[in-house]
């Protein structure tokens, strides 16, 4: 059996709360509280749950963005924790994550090329030319023209924005990108197209992702495994199939009992 | 029967450029109406020309705005402002931001009512009360003297539908009134709007993107694209048969919990316009797939196709037989 791109085993995220004059640690918030699933490469898995329930949380641990309070996250069988600097640059060229807003995403005074390009400067990849080379063939691949290069963001649509932020998280290659609610604020019309462009870059190459997403229907259409979460812990796991058609937790009814039927 | 209110040719104009060009909308008593479209089409700036609270970059350029058969677009705003809250009432999308946060939220309900002199201290207090409690709130008598950061966002929004509705007003407006908050506190909002509309017997209309939202709970839908409406109809029969193609690719790009997964979807190419920057004819012919040459030259008016269901499309007997 193949090993998974990405282990999470019983991660806890916890925040302590401060009172009293001295500041002392009161109590904690548990927002990530014993939540495990594997990521195969290639594959979906999206996080389901409302505000407040951890999933952004457990996908900032994922990407190294948070420190995990406990449990283990291992990258290709390397526990995050225990890998040396060179370690970790390397897994953050292979990890990715696109966030909700595209607007603010992208630095409102870097053009379209600049801002994909930047990741291959901080890794330092490529002569100037080489790069000027991959950022035409980024472009291409999530479908923008060759010209909106010199463009500035604001020059661009709301869909156009995510699809510039999309090219940026492939530039280094990654094997798996987070994303977080990337489709939540696109208009109907766009989101279907950001969701195609994301099907068609898996297939295409091979990526895996976490979708976190409080929307059901589309978590239904991209997913291949789904894990509700709720105030921090996992309720619910499964084949995106099972969980529609055999719900076992009174949560995960509650939540597809609430998606209005069109 | 006279409409509760209702708009003719409706325009409204930002720094020359028509928003809302032309909108013509009516709604009658306990139904609910529907404004569809994507964020720049010019829904809120409807409702906002309607109940006269457009922002000072906006302006009305043109039509008639009537409330219970009678003009409102000419008057004053002094009696305006005793429309608004009183037979009019208006919820946005974020309830946490339209509420003050240096202000226990039953003092703010009870504003409302202070206009009316005739009421005692001791029967604005039971009101408010009996209103959170309408509005599904615990323990209202504790809850009336918290402040908004002391309560959740559903229960922010249980707040603003308590403001607007404790004066029984005959037309409650919603932009947006669920975008905001998680699909199960959505439910019940929604639930609840239901519910007071039919006790009341006031009219709502309920501006949204959310498809799932207008199939759920409104009566009637009109779909808004660049400023114009582009179809209206009962629910049932725009859903069951869209005669616009904007409608009918709508509806289908969203993916439906009885669908195949893992399949591109039916996508609509190209983005919505800008508002300076309006195609002329049809504002949909640089995205739609059945679009020809009139479409390119000639704006379509509405037009019946079946009693109650409009739509401005020249192709609209095509759509079910040719939209790809």
């Amino acid at each position: 059996m193949t090993q998974p791109l990405i282990s999470v085993q019983d991660l806890k995220v916890h925040f302590p709360i401060r009172g009293g004059i001295l500041g002392r640690v009161s109590d904690h918030v548990r927002a990530v509280d014993g939540v495990s699933f594997d990521l195969m490469p290639g594959k979906t898995v999206a996080i389901v749950g409302e505000s407040g329930s951890g999933k952004s949380t457990t996908g900032y641990a994922v990407m190294g963005m948070q420190d995990p309070t406990g449990g283990r996250i291992l990258i290709d069988g390397k526990d995050r924790a225990a890998m040396s600097r060179t370690e970790r640059m390397e897994t953050m060229r292979r990890l990715q994550i696109v966030f909700q807003d595209p607007a603010s995403a992208l630095n409102p005074r870097m053009s379209a090329a600049d801002s994909i390009a930047e990741p291959l400067q901080i890794h330092r990849i490529g002569t100037t030319r080489d790069r000027r080379g991959r950022v035409a063939e980024l472009l291409d691949l999530v479908g923008l023209p060759q010209s909106s290069a010199g463009k500035l963001p604001r020059e661009f649509s709301g869909g156009q924005k995510q699809r510039i932020v999309i090219a940026r998280a492939l530039a280094l290659d990654p094997q798996a990108i987070i994303c977080d609610e990337a489709v939540s604020a696109l208009d109907v019309s766009i989101q279907s197209q950001i969701l195609n462009l994301l099907l068609e870059l898996q297939s295409r190459l091979g990526l895996a992702y976490i979708f976190i997403s409080h929307d059901l229907s589309v978590v239904r259409h991209i997913a291949d495994d789904i894990l509700v979460m709720q105030a921090g812990k996992v309720v619910e796991k499964g084949p995106t199939d099972s969980i529609f058609h055999a719900p076992q937790h009174s949560y995960t009814c509650q939540l597809l009992m609430a998606v209005p039927k069109l | 029967m006279t409409p509760v209110l209702s708009c003719t040719d409706l325009r409204i104009e930002i720094g020359g450029n028509p928003v809302v060009d032309g909108t013509s909308l009516s709604i009658n008593a306990g139904e609910t109406l529907a404004l569809v479209g994507e964020s720049g089409c010019g829904k809120s700036m409807t409702a906002l020309g309607l109940i006269r609270l457009l922002p000072d970059a906006a302006r009305q350029s043109g039509g008639q705005i009537t409330l219970q058969g009678d003009r409102i677009d000419q008057l004053s705003e002094r009696q305006m402002n005793r429309l608004r809250g009183d037979r009019l009432a208006m919820i946005f999308q974020e309830p946490v931001a339209s509420l003050d946060p240096l202000m226990p939220v039953g003092r703010q309900i009870a504003e409302a009512l202070s206009r009316d002199s005739t009421l005692s201290g001791a029967q604005v207090a039971a009101q408010v009360l009996d209103m959170l409690n309408r509005v599904g709130i615990d323990r209202p008598e504790v809850r009336a003297r918290q402040y908004p950061f002391q309560l959740s966002g559903g229960m922010c929004q249980r707040v603003m539908i308590a403001m607007a509705m404790i004066r029984q007003p005959i037309l409650l407006i919603a932009d947006e009134p669920t975008t905001a908050l998680d699909v199960t506190i959505q439910k019940q909002i929604l639930q609840l709007m239901a519910d007071l509309r039919r006790e009341t017997g006031s009219a709502v209309l309920l501006i949204t993107h959310d498809m799932g939202v207008v199939s759920e709970s409104a009566d009637r839908v009109a779909v808004m694209y660049a400023g114009r409406i582009v179809e209206t109809g009962s629910v049932g029969q725009v859903f069951a048969g869209p005669r616009h193609p904007y409608t009918a690719m709508l509806l289908r790009t969203i993916p439906r919990l009885d669908g195949p997964r893992k399949v591109a979807l039916p996508a609509i190419a190209g983005a919505v316009p800008d508002i300076s920057d309006w195609p002329q004819g049809c504002r949909f012919h640089p995205r739609c797939p059945l679009a020809t040459d009139r479409c390119r030259n000639e704006a379509p008016p509405l037009a019946t196709v079946a009693p109650g269901h409009d739509t401005a499309c020249w192709h609209h007997d095509r759509i079910a037989s040719d939209l790809p």
